[in-house]
């Protein structure tokens, strides 16, 4: 798939714009704060309903203006399909095909986006909470039920820390409530562990030889998922849940004590090996980095392998921080199948031979002043 | 914006109201201005009235204006089957159905830690009390298909088991005349894992 033309209006700081692109690679060059990640986002917006670098979507109605609005034809299948996204103080509306989607995820899944921003870096050197986000938001993409069980497991992961609080202060003693929360949570807990087995293992299979590819086979990496209970990355459903129930049952009284549920996917974490040495640990910069892109390239053929079609790449900022081979074997891979956006501050920071190939577009305070390269 | 006192409180009672906003309370309002006495008059007793008069049913919970309620006095149902509701208004819904022939216990909510609601804030005690009748066989917990709502449902059932009375809860699944494909992937997803063999 690939987006063919975007118009902006009251988009942050583009009060009016009209772009095409190229069905390959857009460089897209400016000066800082001229707009070149607004541009990104506005594609991300048009994927997702809603920015990566904000939660109100109020933020994006340019300064004085009432409503902002973002159009874009994507192509896909062979067809043309107008998308359309509307941002006013009262709510937003997302329209398909020219028709509204009451349910914003009949919209989202539409267009396909990957983004790789400096800030997923922090995939591997962040917190867990970054990590589990990752997976699920990856999960989600191609699976609803998996974000309906995570919705449901947090609901009951709430009320159980209640629960729990409430029998650590002595103002319940009913233990019977607590063990049909343990049920509740259990039931959803173990179809979320399931799911991530099965995505860790799919992305394991797709980021290590691409990771093998940028590093010249220098390095190998592995991702473990790192379980709160003991548990084997390939246990069936039945033996997930089986552990779940006897963790559960041996710690009751320590989480009343400690008025909190210890165990559960919301405590786990990804661990992320290079030649067998912790990443987050013991790794370079340039290792994490190196292994944050391999994960986002490998997310690239996921997607490609459930949905049919390969999505549209954003690379914000971040050419510029990897070296001429990585950049080149980066785009070497992804040449001629994936629509790729790239922002940078400087035409030399990017590969002679990629330029010459790419449509360019320079950004100068909420416009593109000028446009080169083929124009077919 | 100023108004007299007496239709800024009307307007100030109206937005109490689920479902009114501000706009709309000022359009009831004034409505009521235009309204002839008599009727204005019936409107304000039937308010009254139905709060001062409605009481909950000292058997099931439902609301009623004679204490034990006509479901409960009718003595052409079956004692047999009681039927857990969390809101009068389900017990409207199952009576709209005329397949039922039981009785029914109304919860008054379900249970929620997170908002301080335990089972003894909810009419589970009385139900309980029901249960110490010989006669009640089964118990069937139509309680909201929602985390709080399985959660009650699962809870009153583990209350309940050691008296081997039978218990029962409805099913999840599609809505009857409706179309396969405007169903939403997690009620269709219940269907599948709820389907039975033919």
């Amino acid at each position: 798939m690939h987006i063919k033309d975007l118009t902006l209006t009251n988009y942050r700081n583009y009060p009016s714009l009209a772009v095409e692109f190229d069905p390959k690679v857009n460089v897209i060059i400016g000066e800082n704060a001229q707009g070149k990640t607004n541009l990104m986002e506005a594609i991300y917006v048009l994927a997702f309903t809603k920015s990566y670098r904000t939660t109100k979507d109020n933020e994006l109605i340019a300064w004085d203006q009432t409503f902002a609005k973002v159009e874009g034809t994507l192509f896909k299948r062979n067809y043309h399909v107008p998308l359309e996204m509307q941002f006013q103080a009262k709510g937003k509306k997302a329209k398909l095909n020219h028709l509204e989607q009451k349910r914003l995820s009949d919209y989202i899944g539409a267009l396909n986006v990957v983004m790789f921003a400096p800030e997923d870096l922090n995939l591997v050197k962040g917190s867990p909470q970054v990590r589990r986000r990752f997976i699920d938001m990856e999960i989600g993409q191609v699976k609803p039920v998996y974000i309906y069980h995570l919705g449901q497991y947090q609901k009951v992961l709430k009320q159980r820390n209640h629960l729990l609080k409430d029998l650590q202060r002595r103002k319940t003693t009913d233990t019977t409530m607590l063990s049909v929360l343990t049920d509740q949570l259990i039931e959803h807990a173990t179809i979320i562990l399931a799911k991530r087995f099965l995505f860790l293992d799919l992305l394991m299979n797709w980021a290590r030889p691409i990771h093998e590819g940028i590093t010249q086979h220098k390095e190998i990496l592995s991702i473990a998922y790192d379980a709160s209970i003991d548990i084997d990355n390939d246990a069936d459903v039945d033996t997930i849940k089986q552990r779940y129930q006897a963790v559960f049952e041996q710690n009751q009284q320590k989480e009343i004590d400690r008025g909190s549920t210890l165990y559960g996917p919301h405590r786990d974490d990804l661990i992320f090996y290079v030649n067998d040495r912790n990443v987050q640990t013991f790794g370079s910069q340039g290792q994490q980095r190196t292994t944050a892109l391999s994960l986002k390239l490998a997310e690239i053929e996921l997607i490609k392998n459930e949905v049919g079609e390969y999505p549209v790449l954003l690379l914000d900022d971040v050419l510029s921080e990897l070296d001429r081979y990585r950049q080149s074997h980066l785009l070497h891979t992804i040449k001629d199948k994936v629509q790729t956006f790239v922002t940078t501050t400087s035409v030399n920071d990017i590969e002679h031979e990629t330029i010459r190939q790419a449509r360019v577009f320079h950004v100068e305070n909420g416009s593109i002043i000028k446009q080169e390269g083929d124009k077919s | 914006m100023y108004y007299p006192e007496p239709i800024s409180k009307l307007i100030d009672s109206f937005t109490k109201l689920p479902g009114i906003g501000p706009k709309t309370a000022v359009r009831l309002a004034f409505f009521v201005l235009n309204m002839k006495e008599d009727d204005v008059l019936d409107f304000a007793k039937a308010l009254v009235s139905a709060k001062r008069e409605l009481t909950h049913c000292s058997v099931c919970g439902h609301i009623t204006d004679q204490d034990p309620c006509q479901i409960c006095t009718d003595a052409s149902r079956d004692d047999s089957v009681i039927c857990v509701v969390e809101d009068p208004k389900d017990v409207i819904a199952m009576e709209k159905m005329r397949e039922f022939n039981g009785r029914y216990h109304v919860l008054h909510g379900s249970i929620s830690p997170m908002d301080g609601i335990g089972p003894e804030d909810i009419n589970v005690p009385d139900l309980i009390n029901r249960l110490k009748d010989d006669k009640v066989k089964e118990i069937i917990l139509a309680t909201n298909p929602n985390v709080e709502g399985e959660a009650t449902a699962m809870y009153i059932s583990r209350l309940v088991k050691p008296s081997g009375i039978r218990i029962t809860r409805i099913a999840h699944g599609l809505p009857m005349g409706g179309d396969l494909e405007y169903a939403d992937e997690v009620t269709l997803s219940k269907a599948m894992e709820g389907r039975r063999e033919l």
